[in-house]
C-alpha cells in the first residue's frame, strides 16, 4: 500500500504546471485532490514516473458569477461547491450533486476538476455537468480552448484533453427558474454511483414541460444525456405516465455496464426507476 | 461481610477503563511499537487460484542491499515444519501436510508464496515485483456442487483423489421414526454466504529472535495466544517463545486461526536476518487471505403434526472450506452448540459434507456454525408456519422448551443452564404490538407499501469445550483437550492500590472495566483503585487453554478466575490484618480499602499500610503466611459434567452456558428497487447476570449490526475463476452507520444456575438469530408477490430478482 518511487513537482504557477506536463507529457500524472490518484497509487494499479501536484495553485480555486455564467475553477472542492451560496441560489444541481459525493473526507480534498479529469464513469459529477451543458476550459502549451461537456467524456477513465492539457475552469449558465434533483442508487451512503441521474427543467404553471435536461452516470462506460427521454417529455403534459412512458428510453442505444454491483438488466432497470424518481424529485422541489 | 460480596458493583454502567484511550487515538497497537533495527516485511501472494509452482526467482531480490533476508517456498520446505492436523482436520483418510505458506501449489488467490524483509516498507514492496514466480496454472475448483457430483475440474489435494474431502453424520434420537409419524414433511433448501467481520485492525506481527538464548518473542494482535505458541512450536520446533498482545482493534474470530500462518514466516524473516522484523496487512490482503465465514448450503426437512409440533429435524450441509483442510469441519461440527435451538425437538440429524476449494480457507467468525443453525431452524419453522396456515411465532411457541424444563438437556447432550424462551418472545410481540403491527401491514399494503415483520429466536451459547469434536470423529483416540481453563493474578501493591492480571488478550471488549467491577465487590474497593495490566505476556500471564476471545468465553473463565483470585486475596488481606490488628479474620469488615474491626473505630488498617506490611515488613507478618499479597488462580468450569467428553451415545457439552434472544425485525421493501429498508430492530435478551450493561449493550450493538449487514448484502464474490472480485470496504459492501438501524434492546436476564454471578456470555450473541430475522421479515413484505427467501445475501438486485422471478 505504499506507491512505487515517483519524482514529485509542485509548480507554482499554471505556466509551470503547464510547462512541466509538456515536459514530461509520458510519464507524468498530474495531482489535485489525490481523492482518485493515491489510491490506485498505493495499490501500485498506477505507477506515474513523475507527479505535479497543482494543488497550491490557488488561483485554479474560486466559483465566481460572470454575467448569466458561473465560472468554477477546477480546483474548488466538492464542498466549496456544495455550501457556494452562488451555486445554490443559480444553479442549485450541482450543489444537490456534489453533496453526495463519497464522504466529508473526500468531498473536502477532492477537486471538481479532478474528478472530471479522472472520468470514473461512477463519478456523481459528470451526470450534472452535462444536464448542465457546461462548457470545459482546457489549458495547454498553445492556450486555452473550450470543450463543451457533450464532447468532455470519451470512454471510461478517458476524456478529451489532449495528455499536455490541464482542466482549468467549468462554465456554466445560470439556471434561474429552473428545478433540479440528483438522485443515486449506491450500495453505502458514501458509496461510488451504480445508477446516478440529474436532471434539470422548466416546468409550465399547466404542468408542461418546457425544457428538461438528464444527465446519467453509473450505468455505460461513459456518463451521458438521456436524448431519448428528453425528446420525449419536451412539450409533454408532466405526469405519472408521461415520465415512465419516456424514462423507459434511458439505455435505448446504451450497453449497461457489469461489476459486482449490478449486472446490465438491473442497472438499466434502476436507471428507468431512478429517471423517474429523479424527476419527479425535481418537480417536487 | 467474610467473602466480600462480588455482586456489589455488578449491574452498574461503570466507566470504561479502556474506553478514553481507545476512542481519542492512545491505544497502543502492534504497529505503533518499534525495534531496534527493525526490518518491515510484505508478502508475496498468488495471482493465481489453483497452480503448481514450477520454480521462483528471488536472487534480484536478495541481492540487494537494503534487502535482509527472502522467504521463498523452498524456503519453506527446509526451514519449517508444517503445523500438526488440528481437530478439525482429525476426520481426513489421509494426513495432509500444511506449511505455513505455499510449497508446492497455490489453492486461493492471496495464498502466501513467499515474504521479503527490508529496510523499510517501501523497498520491501518494490522488491516483490522483482521476484519471478513461474506457475502451471490449474482449472479452479469454486463450486461445491461440482464436487458433489464428482465431477471436479481439478483435485486440490492429490493425497484426496477428490475435493470431496470429508463426510459425516450426528443423529440423534429416532430421526426415522419421527418422520414415517409425521403428519407432514416440510422441505426447504438454503444457503449463507462468504463473509467476515472485517476489523478496523488488520492483522500485524513484530517478530524478534534472541540467537544466544533461542527465544522467540512475538508481538501480535491473535484472539489466542496458544494457537500461535503451538504454530511456531510445531513450525520453527523452537520451545522459548513469548507472546504479547497489545490492544487488538477488532477480533470477531479473524484473528485466530489464519494469522499463525504469517506469524510464523515473520519470524522466519527475523531469524534469518537476525533483526526484528514487522509485517502490517493491507485490507486487501486481508479481504482476500486472512479467512472467510463458509458458504454453506443446506437441504432441510421437517418431520411436523398438525398442530405445528416439530418432532424431528434432518439436515445435509454442504459447506465451501476454501483451500485449507486445517478448518474442514469447523462449521459443521459447530451446529452441535445450538443443534436444537430453542426448541424441544428430540430427533435429529446432520449429513455433513467438507468440500475443498480454491477460495479463501474458512475461519472461525462470529458464531462459526451457529448463524446457519440458527438460519435453518427459524427458517423451516417460518415455512412449517405457511404450510399450516398458522401464525409463525404460534408455531415457534408451540415447539420452544419451557422455563420449567430447565436445567433441560438437549437431544445432543447440551445442557440449557436456565432461560424463560416463551417469556422472551412474548414481551418481544408485546413491545412492537405485533397484532397492531400486522393489521398495519395489511393497510399500507393495499396503499402499495410493503412492510414485513420477522419474528426469530435463537439460543446464545458460551464456553468452550474441544471436546466437542470427537462426536464427529468417532476414530479419535484421546481428546483434544476438553472444557476450559483460565487463570487470572491480583495483587494488593504496597500503596494500596490493586493490579489485575488476566489470562486472555482484550480485544475490545471492556475486559478490564468489566473484571475491576467483579474484582471490586470481592475486595472491598473502588473499581477506580484496580487497573488491569496490558499487554497480554504470556511469560507472565496465568493462561490456559480458554484464554482465547473466542468461543464466548470471557463470561465464564475469565470471570470465574477473577473471582477466585480476588477470594484467596481476600482471604489472605484478612488474615494478616487480623495478625495485626488483635482480631479473628471473621470478624474483620473490608469497605474502601480499609480494614477494620467493627465496634472499634480506631482498630483499622488502609490497604497501603497492609501492603508495606506485605512487602516490607517481615516482622510483622503472621507466621505460616507467605510475605507478600499476591494470588493466582485457574478456573475450570465445576459444572462440566456430564457429557464432558463424548461417549458411544456422542452426546457432548459443546458449550457450557446459553442465553437466548428473540429478535424482531420490521422492513419495508421497495419493490421496484428491491433496496430494503430496516425500519425498527427490537431484541429482547438473555444475557443472564449483566455485569455491565454498556458494555454487554455494546456488544449487542455490534453483532446485531454485523448479522443484519450480513443478510443485507455485505458478503465475498468470487468468479468462476477463483478471482476475488470483492477485495475492498465498498465492492464488499460493508453497511455503514448510515444503513444500520438503530437496535432497541430489552434485558430480561434468566441468571445462570451453573455460574458464580449468574453471568452468561454476550459476545457472538446477535450476530446469530439476525441473519434469519431479515430473511424473515424482506420474505413476510414480499408475501403479496409469493417471494420465498432461501438464500442470503439480500442485495437490493437480488430482492428485485426474486420478485421477478415470482412475478413470471
Amino acid at each position: 500500500m505504499i506507491p512505487g518511487a515517483f519524482d514529485y513537482h509542485a509548480p507554482a504557477s499554471l505556466e509551470e504546471a503547464l510547462s512541466l506536463l509538456s515536459a514530461n507529457v509520458d510519464d507524468a500524472k498530474v495531482l489535485a485532490g489525490g481523492q482518485s490518484l493515491l489510491p490506485l497509487m498505493k495499490l501500485r494499479l498506477a505507477k506515474p514516473e513523475v507527479i505535479i501536484d497543482i494543488g497550491g495553485l490557488t488561483e485554479l480555486n474560486y466559483i465566481r458569477e460572470e454575467g448569466d455564467h458561473i465560472a468554477i475553477g477546477a480546483l474548488a472542492t466538492y464542498t466549496d461547491l456544495a455550501e457556494s451560496e452562488l451555486i445554490l441560489s443559480r444553479c442549485p444541481l450541482l450543489a444537490q450533486t456534489a453533496v453526495v459525493v463519497g464522504d466529508v473526507q473526500v468531498r473536502n480534498r477532492g477537486t471538481v476538476g479532478g474528478g472530471l479529469a479522472h472520468a470514473d464513469p461512477a463519478e456523481d459529477l459528470p451526470a450534472a455537468i452535462l444536464a448542465l451543458d457546461a462548457d470545459l476550459k482546457a489549458a495547454g502549451p498553445d492556450g486555452e480552448r473550450w470543450i463543451p461537456a457533450s464532447e468532455f467524456f470519451i470512454t471510461m477513465l478517458t476524456t478529451s484533453l489532449m495528455p499536455e492539457e490541464l482542466l482549468t475552469e467549468i462554465r456554466v449558465s445560470a439556471r434561474d427558474g429552473y428545478k433540479s434533483a440528483y438522485q443515486k442508487a449506491s450500495r453505502q451512503a458514501a458509496g461510488f454511483a451504480i445508477v446516478g441521474v440529474a436532471v434539470c427543467l422548466k416546468e409550465a404553471a399547466d404542468g408542461t414541460c418546457e425544457d428538461i435536461a438528464i444527465g446519467v452516470t453509473g450505468v455505460g462506460d461513459v456518463a451521458y444525456r438521456a436524448e431519448k427521454v428528453e425528446t420525449a417529455l419536451r412539450g409533454q403534459k408532466l405526469n405519472d405516465a408521461t415520465i415512465a412512458g419516456a424514462a423507459a428510453l434511458v439505455t435505448d442505444g446504451v450497453d449497461p455496464i457489469e461489476d459486482v454491483n449490478a449486472t446490465p438488466a438491473y442497472r438499466a432497470h434502476l436507471a428507468q426507476v431512478y429517471v423517474e424518481r429523479t424527476i419527479q424529485a425535481a418537480r417536487a422541489g | 461481610m467474610a467473602n466480600g460480596n462480588p455482586n456489589e458493583y455488578v449491574g452498574l454502567a461503570a466507566r470504561s477503563k479502556e474506553g478514553p484511550r481507545l476512542v481519542t487515538g492512545h491505544g497502543r497497537y502492534t504497529d505503533d511499537f518499534t525495534e531496534p533495527g527493525m526490518l518491515q516485511a510484505v508478502f508475496l501472494r498468488s495471482p493465481h487460484a489453483h497452480a503448481r509452482i514450477v520454480g521462483v526467482d528471488a536472487a534480484a531480490a536478495l541481492n540487494r542491499p537494503d534487502v535482509f533476508a527472502v522467504v521463498t517456498p523452498e524456503d519453506m520446505e527446509r526451514d519449517t515444519k508444517p503445523f500438526r492436523p488440528g481437530r478439525y482436520a482429525a476426520g481426513l483418510k489421509k494426513p495432509i501436510a500444511e506449511y505455513a505458506g505455499a510449497v508446492d501449489k497455490v489453492r486461493y488467490v492471496g495464498e502466501p508464496v513467499g515474504a521479503v524483509a527490508a529496510r523499510d516498507r517501501s523497498t520491501a514492496e518494490d522488491v516483490l515485483e522483482s521476484i519471478a514466480v513461474d506457475y502451471e496454472i490449474l482449472p479452479a475448483n469454486t463450486d461445491v456442487h461440482q464436487a458433489m457430483a464428482g465431477d471436479d475440474p481439478s483435485v486440490i489435494y492429490e493425497e484426496l483423489g477428490a475435493n470431496l474431502a470429508w463426510q459425516g453424520t450426528l443423529e440423534y434420537g429416532d430421526t426415522e421414526k419421527a418422520f414415517r409419524e409425521a403428519d407432514r414433511v416440510v422441505r426447504e433448501n438454503l444457503k449463507i454466504h462468504r463473509y467476515s467481520s472485517t476489523p478496523l485492525e488488520p492483522l500485524a506481527c513484530i517478530a524478534s529472535f534472541d540467537r544466544f538464548s533461542r527465544k522467540l518473542t512475538v508481538r501480535t494482535n491473535t484472539q489466542v495466544p496458544e494457537n500461535i505458541y503451538d504454530a511456531l512450536r510445531d513450525a520453527l520446533q523452537l520451545d522459548d517463545i513469548r507472546v504479547i498482545i497489545p490492544d487488538i482493534g477488532g477480533g470477531f474470530g479473524q484473528k485466530i486461526h489464519l494469522i499463525r500462518k504469517y506469524v510464523v514466516i515473520v519470524a522466519l524473516l527475523a531469524i534469518k536476518s537476525g533483526r526484528p522484523v514487522k509485517w502490517i496487512e493491507d485490507r486487501n490482503e486481508h479481504m482476500m487471505a486472512a479467512g472467510h465465514a463458509c458458504e454453506q448450503h443446506f437441504d432441510v426437512e421437517a418431520a411436523v403434526k398438525n398442530d405445528g409440533t416439530v418432532t424431528g429435524l434432518r439436515f445435509k450441509e454442504i459447506d465451501d472450506v476454501g483451500g485449507s483442510v486445517s478448518t474442514l469441519t469447523i462449521h459443521f461440527t459447530n451446529k452441535l452448540n445450538n443443534l436444537s435451538n430453542t426448541y424441544k425437538v428430540q430427533n435429529i440429524r446432520a449429513d455433513g459434507y467438507s468440500v475443498v476449494t480454491n477460495r479463501c480457507p474458512v475461519i472461525p467468525n462470529r458464531g462459526i456454525g451457529k448463524p446457519g443453525m440458527c438460519y435453518i431452524w427459524e427458517r423451516i419453522i417460518d415455512r412449517v408456519a405457511q404450510d399450516l396456515e398458522m401464525d409463525p411465532s404460534e408455531v415457534r411457541f408451540r415447539n420452544l422448551v419451557q422455563p420449567e424444563q430447565m436445567p433441560y438437556t438437549t437431544p445432543n447432550g447440551n445442557v440449557y443452564d436456565s432461560g424463560d424462551y416463551p417469556g422472551l418472545l412474548k414481551r418481544a410481540l408485546e413491545k412492537v404490538d405485533y397484532q397492531g403491527l400486522k393489521d398495519e401491514q395489511a393497510r399500507e399494503r393495499e396503499k402499495g407499501r410493503y412492510l414485513g415483520i420477522g419474528v426469530v429466536i435463537g439460543v446464545e451459547p458460551g464456553g468452550r469445550n474441544a471436546a466437542r469434536d470427537m462426536a464427529i470423529f468417532p476414530e479419535m483416540k484421546e481428546t483434544p483437550g476438553s472444557g476450559g481453563i483460565n487463570g487470572a493474578t491480583i495483587k494488593l501493591e504496597k500503596n494500596g492500590t490493586i493490579a489485575l492480571y488476566l489470562g486472555s488478550p482484550n480485544c475490545g471488549q471492556a475486559h478490564e472495566t468489566t473484571t475491576a467491577q467483579v474484582a471490586a465487590g470481592i475486595l472491598g474497593v473502588s473499581p477506580d483503585v484496580i487497573s488491569t495490566t496490558t499487554p497480554f505476556d504470556s511469560d507472565i500471564a496465568p493462561w490456559g487453554v480458554a484464554a482465547a476471545n473466542s468461543g464466548n468465553n470471557f463470561h465464564l473463565y475469565d470471570i470465574g478466575s477473577i473471582i477466585g483470585a480476588a477470594t484467596q486475596l481476600r482471604e489472605k488481606v484478612l488474615k494478616v490484618a487480623g495478625h495485626i490488628l488483635d482480631a479473628e479474620p471473621s470478624e474483620l469488615e473490608i469497605a474502601d480499602g480499609v480494614v477494620t474491626v467493627p465496634g472499634y473505630p480506631r482498630r483499622k488498617l488502609t490497604f497501603a499500610e497492609l501492603g508495606k506490611v506485605a512487602y516490607n515488613n517481615q516482622s510483622l507478618l503472621p507466621e505460616g503466611i507467605d510475605a507478600g499479597l499476591q494470588t493466582t488462580f485457574y478456573y475450570t468450569f465445576p459444572h462440566a459434567q456430564p457429557n464432558l467428553v463424548p461417549g458411544k451415545d456422542r452426546r457432548v457439552r459443546a458449550q457450557f452456558t446459553f442465553g437466548a434472544g428473540a429478535h424482531v425485525a420490521i422492513v419495508e421493501v421497495d419493490p421496484r428497487t428491491g433496496k430494503v429498508e430496516v425500519l425498527r430492530y427490537l431484541i429482547v435478551g438473555d444475557n443472564g447476570t449483566i455485569i455491565n450493561p454498556d458494555v454487554v449493550d455494546g456488544q449487542i450493538y455490534g453483532s446485531a449490526a454485523h448479522g443484519i449487514a450480513v443478510a443485507l448484502g455485505e458478503g465475498f464474490v468470487y468468479d468462476d475463476e477463483g478471482q476475488l472480485l470483492t477485495i475492498t470496504l465498498t465492492d464488499y459492501g460493508k453497511c455503514s452507520t448510515a444503513e444500520t438501524p438503530a437496535i432497541e434492546v430489552e434485558h430480561r436476564p434468566a441468571p445462570s444456575a451453573f455460574t458464580p454471578l449468574g453471568q452468561k456470555a454476550a459476545g457472538e450473541g446477535a450476530a446469530i438469530p439476525s441473519p434469519a430475522a431479515i430473511a424473515s421479515a424482506v420474505e413476510n413484505a414480499l408475501e403479496p408477490f409469493g417471494v420465498k427467501v432461501r438464500d442470503l445475501p439480500l442485495t437490493p438486485e437480488r430482492v428485485w430478482q426474486l420478485i421477478q422471478e415470482a412475478k413470471a
